[in-house]
């Protein structure tokens, strides 16, 4: 063969190969991103608003959620999750705080945190009214401690 | 730019590729090039010698661990879910059909181009004297690669996988004193079951494809260590006197030793342990007759691993992997065939089970590993070797011929039935 | 070649570049992608102003699934049935349309394969939908659908689905277990059909087959009962819903309605006022069951009917076979029973019922149940053709006492017989019949023929 064909052609070919190896990379990137999830989706119900009290919030365990449910407010739906390390935290009603098990930390009924190691406030999902009546929560859509929905 | 250069030459510590001295270097500084000499003999290039065989089966072999590690990330060993997970990789994950095609029709693939590969050797009696050995590792290459094939064949749990297996446990199952415990060794149980799924799955993903890294580590060294390739045999002339070649000759001392040229050209400094040459006197003609691994071989090299990764994804791209209902232990298919490379036994065993099931096969095991041992002739013209090759021709059609009767003319039954007549099966 | 090598290396670069796009445009564009964005669309069009439409045109497309592990289901219908659970959407086309009418039936706990049939793993149509090679549980026709309420609900009745309920009620007396296997019951001579809602077989062929057995399956030793039209309808529902598949605890808990009504007719069936009484009314053998679910808590009620021996033991109680929701639906009668309800019942069968009757109805049950009406008939007629035995056809059993005594009877029942050759020379007859002992145990036999017996007409002419 001659040095120049070589050249010419082994070289471009070895572009045409590079380029199909990055296709190949960002394909394999995309076969391991999972497409569906065996685990509680992040979007969700939680039945109809009639289903819940005023007061004290509700626990959804599989969905590790609080919903609250206040007269002339609405609702509103917080995380269970610790922001230290995960561990699921409690509703004291006798205090009206959240505790955490794992190592003590404190949230306010508003999710701030009064007492550490946690390092900022329990996160608060929406909710919204999805078309059948029933309350749909979407753990994807953080909003302020101050969201309500009314209904 | 200073230290961009620094950097570059910390990684390749080699000339420029436009000197010899350069692609002599890149092989030979590399770790992973270095299982070639710097120059290999133009004869053993030409593909109308080795067919690039070898190259393929491990080329498949490499699609087959890449393909192989990325369904294992959506894969889970167990029945209930096992089956499941198939179907996912059929309807949700992304390339997931492509991928397990790939794997499947690189697996057929490479049971064949090993199979092929063995007669290429056969035939080139490239197994002689000092490559005896090499024909050995290369014999239980074959039997692992069987091995992996029948291991993965489990795996989707499909009524296809599972029965089989069965089928292809009860062969085994035959075997005098053992058959039985080896079964149960293999199935973890009396009936393909969960425990066997596990069991396959182990086998399958680490301690088969682990012995075939080695013994292809063993494969590929013993090449170089039995003095490359073998020769074509058309180029063999044995009417040649012996060369001779000096030991130890620099221009102001005498020679050494003058010894017999080696036919099998070494490039072992070690050697000389072995009363070989340190420095081979490469005559003229020698000379002509070789060209630098780079860019000759490695070129060739590179065009036979994308042949087969093309021509894999041609396949896997038109057609998809076969996936048939899930198992059910309760119903089974007729007729219920083992996969297609045992088909030629289970043809046999259909006439007798001790004879066809192990008396045939370890038969035919032994003999393979027995031939490099047992062909006292010298010779590798095939015009000495007439008989030989009868001997082994008998045995490749044979064997295909009862493959192709297990896979092609049993219908339900086991009945005889060509292909071309349609059989309605009971009344499923 | 040697001088081109450099060209085919770069062809096969070019080709390596095509067919991964290929296999990546392949995978980037399945069907149900067309599906949602035609979805989002219609949705759009609902929206009131230009953000949210283009919000909802936003949506990232996604598979859609539903985890039914009590079920051993996923579902992915969803991903392309978007409106299934939106009622602004019952108008829309088909794949949106809205499900009316599933009751407590919600998506989310029960998916829709379990009803509907289809392969819901899948995410493309003609494989969801199932008619393709190796998935046993295609699409149900419209028509059918309603035939899957058995899957769950295996017993008493099934509001809404008579065909069912009929369904059951035939296989249970026309003898089809003589040659076919239920749960573990039944004859050999036919297939099993435990499993029989998931062999793959369209309604279609089962209707068909049940007018015209021989048309179908050419060969086929099964006779022509002449079904109606209707009845053939009513067997193929009962068939279409067997299965054997385990349904979790959430689905089990409410797999029987246990009405009162069922387990009133139950009540009747197993002829419980041949001991007990209800409110005085009955025979006083056993304890009065006026109230008895006030006395006793449901579960130790339960109890006493799988395992009287446990509660009380030497009672004299018979164990019932009944299934766990049989069992509740008896217990839910006996909440509401009174003795109005036992004198009816008594004025129903014209009198109180005595241990004989009792043994007579369950050799009946048993007759229909086991399979001797198949080739018996279900007035002990006979008359199936059966080729080369003496008189050419299975024998009438309305003439037995003046042939044999009831101990010989009860030999041929638990040994069973070979039919004696018309013609000595020719073939074995196809039906014969077959020996009980293994599945009947004696006093089931001597039920049988109690029953037997009790139905044996005069013998014509005589000496």
């Amino acid at each position: 063969m001659n040095r120049r064909s070589f050249l010419t052609w082994g070289t471009a070919g070895m572009a045409t190969l590079g380029s199909a190896m990055a296709v190949s990379f960002g394909a394999v990137l995309r076969f391991m991103t999972p497409s569906v999830f065996y685990e509680p989706p992040q979007t969700f119900k939680v039945g109809k608003p009639a289903d819940y009290a005023y007061g004290a919030p509700t626990f959804l365990a599989d969905e590790k959620i609080f919903v609250f449910r206040e007269r002339d407010k609405g609702f509103s739906v917080a995380s269970a999750v610790c922001t230290h390390l995960g561990c699921t935290v409690n509703f004291f009603q006798s205090d009206d705080h959240f505790h955490c098990p794992c190592h003590g930390s404190i949230f306010a009924e508003d999710g701030k945190v009064i007492h550490g190691p946690a390092p900022k406030p329990l996160n608060w999902f929406e909710v919204t009214l999805a078309r059948d009546g029933q309350l749909l929560v979407d753990k994807d859509k953080i909003v302020p401690a101050s969201y309500r929905l009314m209904v | 730019m200073n230290l961009i250069r620094e950097i570059w030459q910390s990684i390749v510590r080699r000339d420029p590729l436009s000197t010899d001295k350069g692609k002599s270097e890149l092989v030979f500084l590399n770790v992973w090039l270095h299982i070639h000499p710097a120059k290999v003999k133009k004869e053993h290039l030409k593909f109308r010698y080795t067919f690039y065989l070898g190259f393929i089966t491990f080329f498949l072999f490499i699609v087959l661990v890449t393909t192989g590690i990325a369904l294992m990330c959506y894969y889970r060993p167990y029945p209930p879910v096992a089956y499941q997970d198939m179907k996912d990789l059929q309807f949700v994950v992304f390339l997931g059909p492509f991928l397990r095609a790939m794997h499947r029709w690189a697996a057929h693939g490479m049971v064949i181009c090993v199979f092929l590969h063995m007669c290429r050797v056969f035939y080139t009696g490239s197994y002689k004297k000092p490559r005896q050995f090499n024909w050995v590792v290369g014999v239980i290459l074959l039997l692992l690669t069987l091995g992996l094939s029948f291991t993965g064949y489990l795996l989707p749990w499909d009524q296809l996988a599972y029965w089989a297996i069965t089928v292809g446990t009860n062969i085994g199952s035959y075997a005098p004193l053992v058959g039985g415990q080896l079964k149960l060794l293999l199935l973890g149980g009396h009936t393909v079951g969960e425990a066997a799924l596990i069991r396959f799955y182990v086998l399958h993903v680490a301690v088969l494809p682990s012995l075939v890294i080695l013994l292809t580590i063993v494969h590929f060294w013993r090449i170089r260590k039995d003095g490359g390739l073998s020769r074509p045999p058309w180029k063999l002339n044995t009417n040649k006197p012996e060369a001779l070649v000096t030991i130890g000759a620099t221009p102001e001392t005498a020679p050494l030793k003058t010894v017999n040229a080696s036919t099998d050209k070494t490039y072992g400094l070690m050697e000389v342990v072995t009363g070989k040459p340190i420095f081979e006197t490469v005559t003229p003609e020698e000379e002509e007759d070789t060209v630098f691994s780079y860019p000759y071989a490695f070129f060739r090299e590179a065009i036979a691993l994308m042949v087969t990764v093309t021509g894999i994804m041609a396949v896997s791209l038109l057609f998809h992997a076969p996936l048939e209902a899930m198992a059910n232990p309760a119903k089974t298919p007729n007729p219920a065939k083992a996969p297609w490379y045992f088909l030629g036994l289970q043809e046999l065993v259909s006439h007798s089970a001790l004879l066809g099931g192990v008396v045939a096969p370890a038969l035919m095991v032994l003999a393979l590993l027995a031939i490099p041992y047992f062909d006292r002739n010298p010779s590798r013209r095939p015009s000495d070797r007439k008989w030989a090759i009868w001997l082994f021709t008998i045995f490749v059609v044979v064997n295909l011929v009862l493959i192709i009767i297990g896979t092609f003319f049993r219908g339900p039954g086991w009945a005889f039935v060509p292909p071309w007549v349609h059989v309605v099966a009971g009344a499923e | 070649m040697g001088r081109r090598l450099p060209q085919i290396f770069f062809a096969l670069s070019m080709l390596a570049m095509v067919l991964i796009v290929a296999a990546v445009w392949q995978a980037s564009t399945p069907s149900w992608k067309t599906y949602q964005h035609k979805f989002l669309q219609m949705e759009a069009q609902g929206e009131p102003n230009a953000v949210t439409k283009a919000a909802v045109l936003a949506t990232p497309p996604e598979v859609h699934q539903i985890l039914l592990p009590g079920l051993q289901r996923v579902d992915r219908c969803t991903t392309c049935h978007q409106g299934v659970e939106d009622p602004t959407m019952k108008d829309a086309p088909e794949p949106f349309r809205y499900h009316a009418g599933l009751g407590p039936h919600i998506p989310s706990k029960f998916g829709c394969t379990i009803c509907h049939g289809g392969q819901g793993l899948a995410t493309d149509v003609k494989d969801a939908h199932g008619n393709v090679p190796f998935w046993q549980t295609p699409l149900l026709p419209a028509d059918y659908v309603r035939a899957s309420c058995g899957r769950c609900h295996k017993e008493g009745d099934i509001p809404g689905v008579p065909e069912l309920t009929e369904g059951r009620r035939l296989f249970e007396t026309e003898g089809c277990r003589g040659c076919h296997k239920l749960n573990g019951v039944g004859g050999s001579i036919g297939p099993d059909l435990t499993e029989e809602g998931a062999s793959q077989r369209s309604p279609a062929w089962l209707e068909h087959h049940f007018l015209a057995p021989n048309v179908v399956s050419p060969g086929s030793a099964m006779p022509n009962f002449h079904f109606t039209r209707e009845q053939a309808r009513e067997l193929t529902y009962y068939m279409l819903s067997l299965t054997n598949q385990q349904m979790g605890a959430y689905y089990a808990s409410v797999a029987l309605i246990p009405s009162p009504k069922y387990g009133r007719q139950l009540f009747v069936e197993k002829d419980c006022l041949v001991c007990h009484s209800i409110g005085g009314v009955g025979a006083k053998v056993g304890p009065d069951l006026l109230g008895v679910t006030k006395r006793h808590s449901a579960e130790w009620l339960d109890e006493q009917l799988v395992n009287p021996q446990l509660v009380y033991p030497g009672s004299t109680m018979p164990e019932f076979d009944m299934e766990a929701s049989a069992r509740k639906a008896l217990i839910a009668f006996l909440a509401t029973a009174t003795a109005e309800d036992a004198k009816e019942i008594v004025s129903g069968k014209g009198r109180l019922p005595t241990p004989e009757d009792a043994a007579i109805a369950a050799g009946e049950a048993d007759f229909g149940r086991f399979g001797c009406a198949g080739c018996h008939g279900t007035t002990l007629q006979g008359g199936v053709p059966n080729p080369n035995a003496q008189g050419g056809e299975v024998p009438s059993l309305l003439h037995l006492s003046s042939d044999y005594t009831k101990d010989e009877v009860i030999e041929i029942i638990r040994n069973g017989r070979v039919p004696p050759l018309a013609n000595t020379a020719g073939p074995q007859p196809p039906l014969y019949m077959p020996a009980w002992k293994n599945l009947l145990s004696n006093e089931d036999i001597q039920q049988i023929v109690e029953f037997l017996w009790s139905k044996q007409q005069k013998s014509q002419g005589g000496w």
